[in-house]
């Protein structure tokens, strides 16, 4: 089972009502085979744009992430139910980002253009081509007539 | 006769300077151990490698941590600042860009200006002078 984020906002609610509502979205994963790992709150806050959600515009939302691990094909599955929850502003799912241990290349990007890897591999690449500019023509094509306009 | 008595010395000769030259050779040897010789060492003129500043204090940007990305915005359209102002190496600039791109997907962060809580945060960099021209 993959780790996804599963980034929620809720619409603006009492603290009890929130916690149903916590509570329906989690039970919503235990019941499709999943396991959630950690809930964040990010807070209420006003949104940086309105969004309108069942007919209604929202301008401020509750902002959770949950880290969940549920098989992939539940994951469609879960987005249908919560798109239908009145509760639910906004939902997007993305899969957790692995910590990507890799060395930084900024010495070998700050080279002069001669010198960079991806710029000589550019240049090799053109040398296979034809020169637009230096082409010439040649006559010795077998047609006895000249295919181009002059 | 005379002829024999200079083909003598022009292949003695030699021979013989060939075993002065191994002598001296040999002497040459002991002189090297001595510990006034030229020291084997790297390049003492040699630069620090240069690191973006992500790499350098070892942040992996997150579309939750939004106040760090927008640092990368510009206050006034929002826009992502490129690679040559930023001066991030390839891999980070294209993670920030992307993680940019979930925040304001999530509303997190906005699309068209900078969240003017965060307009007082300290610059990463200048947009006025990028570390390479801009393109217009
Ligand atoms: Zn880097």
């Amino acid at each position: 089972m993959p780790t996804y984020e599963l980034a929620l906002m809720l619409r603006a609610m009492p603290k009890p009502e929130l916690k149903t509502t916590l509570t329906r979205i989690s039970h919503a994963i235990f019941d499709r085979g999943g396991i959630i790992r950690n809930i964040e709150n990010l807070g209420f806050r006003p949104m940086p744009y309105k969004t309108t959600a069942h007919g209604l515009v929202h301008k401020e939302a509750n902002y959770f992430v949950f880290k969940i691990d549920t098989p992939t094909k539940a994951v469609a599955d879960l987005k249908e139910e919560y798109r239908r929850d009145v509760d639910v502003v906004r939902q997007r799912v993305f899969l957790a980002q692995e910590p990507s241990k890799n060395d930084c290349t900024l010495e070998e990007e700050l080279l002069p253009p001669a010198y960079r890897e991806d710029v000589q591999k550019m240049i090799d690449v053109g040398k296979t081509q034809v020169n637009r500019f230096t082409y010439k023509f040649k006559y010795n094509s077998g047609l006895d007539y000249y295919p181009f306009q002059k | 006769m005379s002829l024999i008595k200079t083909v003598l010395t022009r292949y003695v000769l030699p021979t013989s300077y060939r075993a002065t030259a191994a002598r001296f050779s040999s002497t040459d040897a002991k002189i090297t151990t001595s510990n006034d010789e030229p020291v084997e060492m790297d390049n003492p003129y040699k630069k620090e490698r240069r690191q973006c500043i992500l790499c350098k204090l070892n942040i992996t940007p997150d579309y939750k941590n939004y106040r760090l990305l927008s640092q990368f915005q510009s206050p006034y359209t929002g826009r992502i600042y490129g690679r040559h102002i930023t001066g991030l190496c390839k891999s980070k600039q294209e993670l920030v860009e992307n993680e940019i791109r979930k925040a304001q997907n999530c509303a997190y962060m906005p699309y068209y200006y900078k969240d003017k809580v965060f307009l007082k945060d300290p610059k990463l960099f200048d947009p006025e002078n990028p570390v390479r021209a801009h393109r217009f």
